[in-house]
């Protein structure tokens, strides 16, 4: 009772403190407070300086015990020189400092390239392995049929179509390192055949032969003008044309 | 030598064609036919012309008129089936004779044609004005077996959507095929071409597309094609397909087709076309003959490439995105040898078949200077090193290749090639191995040519040629003007003494007018002394296929003080040429020493002879004659040429050299010469191989690492970590070449056990395991599969314990990991195939070699899973290869059924030949090796295959003649039982067949049955005779292989499928038809003696073989007719084996004594003699008439040449 009625007196006259904008409660609050609570302010003096009242004496100061030193993560960092040096002190480095829990990575090119290998080998057989349970197999051994399974050969009806254009996952490389290169592939191509003449137009053609890109677009607009007779629309017949 | 001295071209036709309309109105996908008309304007040449022959193979011709009259007409085959199908004769000699005569009766050169029209009497008086004839034939074709190809893949969707299409295709003049037509190279007139497809589809053929209209029903459209400048019929082609279009960026005259979806690879393959173009156009100063060009590339194709008027039919195959290399430079030759032959082979047009030289030559050498100044000198001069290699070596082990045959008086007698088992008379007699090689010599000797008279001389040459040509061509026809466009031989020699003022006659004599190549042994010797060389050079003209030189030659000595030629004159009895040298030997002195390009170089010359100041010695440097030179020097020489000499043909000269001198200091040339970048790359590649040999023969003394070993790793692997290969970059394309070659040769070492060193094959595992693409921009599928060419190297027979089979358990550590490997690129390649799937081919390969040492069971199963239709043909091929090899190693019947079955059934004619190609190099057995395989069946079975089963396509007949030969040899196949006894048995054999049906009438069944042993041709004539059908087209059309009661229908019906007429003859024996028949035939009989011009094409060709079976007959006596064909066969032995004819003799005479026992016999000679005897009438009759046909030519040459001798044209079953 008695404390939840301190803590209400407290509570308001923290209340009436920031009504007022400011931070601290003065004593004006407090008893604006006490007013407002039906206490009558003016008893209080007297209550005070009552003859029988306790005097309660101060608690015998006893030695402050030293907070031990917490646990120290290295130096602590001081204020750069954009920070008044009377803002609080960096907290301990341990709050902030990232400590890596995992290896480091192998960047040794020789592991790399093995793990990419293995990698890719592993992906295929498993790849391979699954599609050859999957479906219709030959075997090279009579004896044991799932030793070295072969996908069985599907006769398509189109042949010529898989085996000539590139596959998807070609294409994507293509477009990866067509940019890059496009300029070396010019040079390369004039150093192949050992002299091949320096056609001006060699360069122009190069640059016209990756599918996609500016030269289709160009060569509609092309297209247009040129005078192919396949390109013509195809003529209605005429009616004396009976046959 | 018998050329034709007058320039003017003589037609061996009593009539000029000006004008051919061909219209095609429908072309049924489904049904694999074709319906159309043609009409030919032709001008009589002649008074009274009343016979016109054409050619037309397995058309079905419905009518014919002349000037709108109905005009009657004969249809006769003789190539149908060579020799008659119940005879029992079976050598090789034989067929070809008789194949030769057949194909002769037909030759449009001569005049000939399978298809006689009478021309109406009513149109006979015009004939004095020499008016114009229309002739109008309509015909259809149904699943034509060659001359059109339809590709009609299995899918769903309309017909468009299947990317089904069919062109036209053929070997030489092929294109009666697939319509009527004067099929000579030299007959030109100008087109109108008219087809109606389906609008979806897209019909492109020879000439200007006039216009695109639709047909009524908006369904379908017609393309109306004119072909102003004059051509002859075997360069018009057709193809219609659902083609995507792509006109010529760079020049919009020229069009491309492909099929679709591949529209992105035919943008960047043709990318270059222009340049071509360019090159060609600027070298023959003329511009390109046609005003449009079109190329069109189809599934399924012939061959690569083939020319016609204004357009080339390519393979599909050939295009290629920019990923590919190895692709690139190929499909670029093709082109060029396409655009090439637009020049000279199908503008300018060749006068006979003699003269197929001069065109092929001439564009296979323009097509050489392309390669020149694209591919570079180095590539050139290895090119023609290679073909060189490539001619002498099949000369000297086939025998000479004849560029100009010619053939006085048209005998067989004067056979110029009697090493040959085929005749060179015909393109279409030819073995295809030959004609290979003819193309190749034709272009060689027109480089000897332009040695002899310079460049620019030949270039003004063909320059004439062409404007001559072109100036003949705008003109309206005028008889002589168009002639123009035809070359000769001697036209093109005496252009060439025109513009050059040289004289070439010696050279052609050699090389174009006989056959064969020379053959050099070269030595020599230093004299100190005299300071000379004496260098020896030997000939070897006795052995086959080589002749002997007389003239010049140039030989390259390189001294110490420099490099100097000089011109020997080989000469009748002089072996040996002193050759004084320029330079001391004086080794101490430090001096470079200049080589022949005028560079200077240091050599150190520690390894040389002390008193010598001979580097090296080079004969005919330049390649000027057709030649094959083994020249004896020390091995430091070849070293020296290999290390300093700039010419290629001489690196690999020495390259192929030191393979005999096992050496450190070779070793040490080769590494050095394969280190070199400046040098040419195919050099260093053969270093490799060569590398890879001497390791092997001095494996004992071999010091480091494996040969090549290190070298690939300082070129191709890290830096940091030398056993991991870089990640893939071919921008580089020599290394690329380089990188795949080198694990190929590096698997061929073999350490002391003769096994491929662990290193080696751990190396190459390593090679695939880190191979990494995904930076590359080019596909490395290539790569991968040269790889697996090297594990396939790697291999080496396991050890047996015993004949146990093989299991997986059994299985080598080594060979396991090789199978692993290709087992999960074998599976990778049908998730993510590869670029013409080069990694299967290489896999398939890889197995079949497993299977070979031993490593695992060998089983065809697999090979013939991908052997089937609907696998990319390369792997078919491969398969098939396999196969075959399959076959020879296991002798299995069984395989070789089964691949002689696709032979005759495969819908795609490359696979088909290339079979038969194979077989024949890889064959079973041979000639002179026994065999459980070697049977009568099988004899029988491929005569068949030769003799009527490969009709529809000269190039599969001439296959199988070739395999036949190689099998059998050109005598009686040794494993069929002794001629006599299989006379009898055969006539026993007759008799059970015949004897039950056999009834009084049954002399006329045998009598047809002879007719049939003539050639189908006699069967068509005597049931046209028979039936009174004017369809007697469907008959002569019979192909083997048809459904034997389409005689029947035949006979009710014009559109019956033809019968097969062997078959036939016998069944038929008891229908009541063929007893009508009889009575028929009888009474044509007897008319027979009034000129019946049915009979009169029966002897045509049966004149032929009758000749050549005269001329074969050792004891022939003219005028004595053989008693029987069985007979005639018999007593004509290829080898004349004494006991052997013997036997013949005996045999024919106990056949002779069985006439009297079987009546059906019997009346089957009397048939004969009768038909003997008519035609000594006729040659009677010609005597008297023509004067000039006095010299013993058989009598259809003498019709084909008097054709308006006033014979009357006359046939029971034409009545108007």
């Amino acid at each position: 009772m008695m404390q939840s009625y301190i803590s209400e007196i407290g509570r308001c006259a923290k209340a009436y403190c920031e009504h007022t904008a400011r931070s601290l409660p003065t004593l004006p609050d407090t008893v604006v407070t006490l007013v407002e609570m039906g206490f009558n302010v003016d008893t209080l003096p007297v209550y005070a300086k009552r003859s029988q009242r306790m005097v309660i004496t101060a608690p015998p100061v006893t030695n402050q015990p030293a907070t031990p030193r917490a646990l120290s993560a290295g130096q602590k960092r001081t204020h750069p020189s954009h920070i008044p040096s009377h803002f609080p002190e960096f907290p301990d480095p341990h709050t902030y400092i990232k400590t890596p829990t995992f290896r480091e990575p192998v960047s040794d090119y020789q592991v790399v390239r093995e793990k990419a290998a293995s990698q890719r080998r592993d992906v295929e057989r498993a790849l391979t392995r699954f599609m050859a349970k999957t479906g219709e197999t030959q075997s090279l051994f009579k004896d044991d049929v799932t030793a070295f399974p072969l996908i069985a050969a599907r006769p398509t009806t189109i042949p010529y179509l898989s085996a000539l254009l590139p596959s998807e996952l070609e294409l994507q490389t293509l477009e990866e390192t067509d940019s890059s290169e496009q300029d070396d592939q010019t040079d390369s191509e004039n150093a192949t055949g050992n002299n091949i003449s320096d056609d001006p137009g060699a360069d122009k053609e190069n640059s016209m032969l990756p599918p996609g890109g500016v030269a289709p677009a160009a060569k509609a607009s092309e297209d247009n003008v040129i005078d192919n007779p396949y390109l013509r629309p195809v003529k209605k017949p005429k009616v004396r044309r009976k046959k | 030598m018998n050329r034709k001295k007058d320039k003017g071209f003589e037609s061996p036709r009593p009539f000029k064609l000006t004008h051919q309309v061909v219209c095609i109105n429908n072309i049924n996908f489904q049904r694999k036919s074709v319906i159309g008309f043609v009409e030919l304007t032709l001008f009589p040449t002649v008074v009274n012309l009343n016979r016109i022959k054409l050619n037309s193979k397995q058309c079905r011709i419905y009518r014919v008129r002349v000037n709108e009259l109905e005009a009657p007409f004969i249809y006769n085959d003789p190539t149908l089936e060579v020799c008659h199908h119940e005879s029992k004769q079976r050598n090789l000699n034989y067929f070809s004779s008789a194949y030769t005569a057949a194909v002769s009766a037909v030759d449009p050169d001569a005049g000939h044609g399978e298809l006689v029209i009478k021309v109406p009497s009513e149109l006979w008086k015009q004939g004095d004005d020499l008016k114009v004839l229309k002739v109008y034939i309509e015909f259809s074709l149904d699943q034509p077996k060659g001359g059109l190809h339809f590709v009609v893949p299995d899918v769903e969707g309309s017909m468009a959507e299947r990317g089904a299409h069919v062109f036209s295709f053929g070997y030489q003049n092929s294109t009666r095929f697939w319509f009527p037509c004067v099929d000579s190279y030299s007959e030109l007139c100008t087109w109108k071409l008219e087809f109606t497809v389906d609008a979806s589809m897209i019909a492109v053929s020879c000439g200007d597309l006039v216009e695109t209209i639709y047909t009524h029903d908006m369904r379908k459209k017609t393309f109306h094609y004119v072909l102003p400048i004059p051509t002859a019929a075997p360069n018009i082609s057709l193809s219609v397909g659902p083609f995507e279009i792509l006109v010529d960026p760079y020049m919009h005259e020229v069009t491309h087709f492909c099929l679709p979806q591949l529209l992105p690879l035919l943008k960047h393959s043709m990318s270059y076309l222009h340049e071509i173009f360019e090159f060609y156009e600027e070298i023959l100063t003329c511009r390109y003959p046609y005003a449009c060009f079109k190329t069109v590339f189809v599934d399924e194709a012939y061959v690569q490439v083939s020319s016609y008027a204004s357009m080339s039919i390519f393979s599909t195959n050939l295009l290629h995105s920019a990923m590919i290399i190895d692709q690139t430079p190929q499909t670029r030759r093709c082109l060029a040898q396409a655009l090439a032959q637009q020049f000279f082979g199908c503008f300018i047009s060749r006068m006979s078949w003699a003269d197929e030289w001069v065109l092929k030559g001439i564009s296979g050498y323009i097509y050489g200077l392309y390669l020149k100044k694209t591919f570079g000198v180095n590539e050139y001069r290895h090119w023609i090193k290679e073909e060189l290699d490539k001619i002498v070596d099949y000369e000297l082990r086939m025998g000479g290749v004849l560029l100009h045959p010619t053939f006085s008086g048209g005998k067989e007698k004067d056979n110029p090639t009697p090493h040959l088992h085929f005749s060179i008379k015909h393109p279409h007699t030819l073995s295809w191995d030959y004609y290979k090689m003819f193309l190749c010599k034709a272009h060689l000797v027109m480089r000897l040519i332009e040695n002899r008279i310079s460049m620019e001389f030949m270039l003004q040459v063909f320059n004439k040629l062409l404007s001559l040509a072109s100036t003949a061509s705008s003109q309206k026809y005028q008889s002589h003007m168009w002639s123009q466009m035809l070359l000769s031989t001697h036209a093109f020699l005496k252009s060439i003494s025109n513009v050059s003022g040289k004289d070439i006659g010696p050279l052609i004599k050699q090389w174009v007018d006989q056959s064969s190549v020379v053959k050099f042994f070269g030595s020599f010797a230093f004299n100190r002394k005299r300071n000379v060389l004496e260098l020896e050079i030997r000939q070897d003209y006795t052995s086959a296929g080589t002749q002997k030189y007389v003239g010049p030659i140039k030989v390259t000595v390189q001294e110490l003080d420099g490099s100097f030629n000089h011109t020997l004159q080989i000469e009748e009895n002089s072996l040996k040429h002193d050759i004084p040298c320029h330079s001391k030997s004086r080794r101490n002195k430090k001096k470079k020493i200049p080589l022949m390009n005028g560079e200077e170089v240091d050599m150190d010359l520690s390894a040389m002879d002390a008193d010598s100041p001979l580097l090296w010695i080079r004969i005919d440097p330049d390649m000027s004659i057709l030649r094959k030179v083994e020249f004896e020097q020390a091995d430091f020489m070849w070293q020296f040429q290999l290390r300093y000499e700039r010419d290629v043909v001489a690196q690999e000269e020495s390259i192929s050299a030191l393979e005999k001198f096992p050496t450190p200091a070779s070793r040490l040339a080769l590494t050095d010469i394969l280190e070199q970048e400046q040098c040419f790359y195919k050099v260093r590649m053969q270093a490799c191989f060569c590398l890879a040999t001497i390791a092997n023969a001095m494996v004992s003394t071999w010091q480091g690492p494996p040969a090549m070993k290190s070298l690939f790793t300082r070129m191709f692997c890290c830096k940091s970590c030398p056993n991991i290969v870089k990640t893939n970059n071919f921008i580089n394309f020599q290394s690329y070449f380089l990188l795949k070659t080198m694990p190929v040769a590096m698997a061929l070492l073999r350490d002391v056990q003769n096994l491929c060193p662990k290193d080696v094959l751990n190396f190459i595992l390593d090679l695939i395991k880190y191979n990494d693409n995904r930076k590359n921009k080019f596909s490395d599928n290539y790569y991968r599969a040269e790889l697996i060419e090297a594990l396939t190297n790697s291999l080496t027979p396991a050890i047996s314990i015993s004949n146990e089979v093989r299991t997986v358990d059994n299985l080598n550590g080594d060979v396991r990991l090789i199978l692993e490997e290709i087992t999960r690129f074998l599976n990778m390649e049908k998730l993510l195939p590869s670029f013409r799937n080069t990694i299967t081919v290489s896999c398939l390969k890889a197995v079949r070699q497993l299977q070979k040492n031993g490593h695992i069971p060998s089983d065809p199963s697999l090979f013939k899973s991908y052997a089937e239709y609907g696998h990319f043909v390369d792997v078919r091929v491969a398969a098939l290869e396999a196969l075959v090899d399959y076959t020879r190693v296991e002798r299995c019947a069984t395989e070789l059924q089964w691949l002689l079955v696709m032979v005759q059934n495969d819908p795609t004619h490359y696979v088909r030949h290339k079979i038969l190609g194979m077989l024949s190099k890889n064959p079973p057995f041979t000639k002179t090796s026994d065999s459980a395989l070697c049977n009568e069946a099988l004899v029988d079975q491929l005569w068949k295959l030769m003799n009527s089963g490969t009709s529809h396509d000269w190039r599969l007949r001439c296959d199988a003649v070739n395999l036949y030969y190689t099998l059998f040899g050109l005598t009686r196949p040794s494993c069929l039982p002794l001629p006599e006894l299989g006379l009898v048995l055969n006539l026993k054999e007759k008799k059970a067949v015949l004897n039950p049906t056999i009834k009084p009438e049954l002399g006329v069944g045998a009598g047809m049955d002879t007719a049939a042993s003539i050639g189908i041709h006699g069967v068509g004539m005597s049931f046209t005779a028979v039936d009174e059908e004017p369809d007697p087209i469907s008959l002569g059309v019979c192909g083997v292989g048809q459904p034997p009661q389409g005689l029947k229908r035949k006979a009710e019906t014009p559109l019956g499928s033809p019968p097969e007429p062997g078959q036939i003859l016998q069944q038929q024996d008891d229908d009541v038809r063929d007893v009508r028949g009889a009575g028929r035939y009888k009474i044509r009989f007897n008319t027979m003696e009034e000129e019946d011009i049915d009979m009169e094409t029966v002897h045509d060709s049966q004149a032929f073989i009758h000749q050549h079976l005269n001329l074969l007959e050792r004891p022939s006596t003219p005028g004595k007719e053989p008693l029987s064909v069985e007979q005639a066969m018999l007593s004509m032995p290829a080898t004349p084996v004494p006991s052997f004819s013997k036997e013949t003799t005996s045999s024919s005479s106990k056949h002779g004594g069985e006439h009297g026992g079987h009546h059906h016999h019997h009346h089957h000679h009397e048939h004969k003699k009768k038909k003997k005897k008519h035609k000594h009438k006729h040659k009677h009759k010609h005597k008297h008439e023509s004067k000039e046909k006095e010299r013993e030519r058989d009598n259809s040459h003498a019709y084909s040449n008097s054709p308006a001798s006033g014979r009357s044209l006359r046939s029971p079953s034409l009545s108007d």
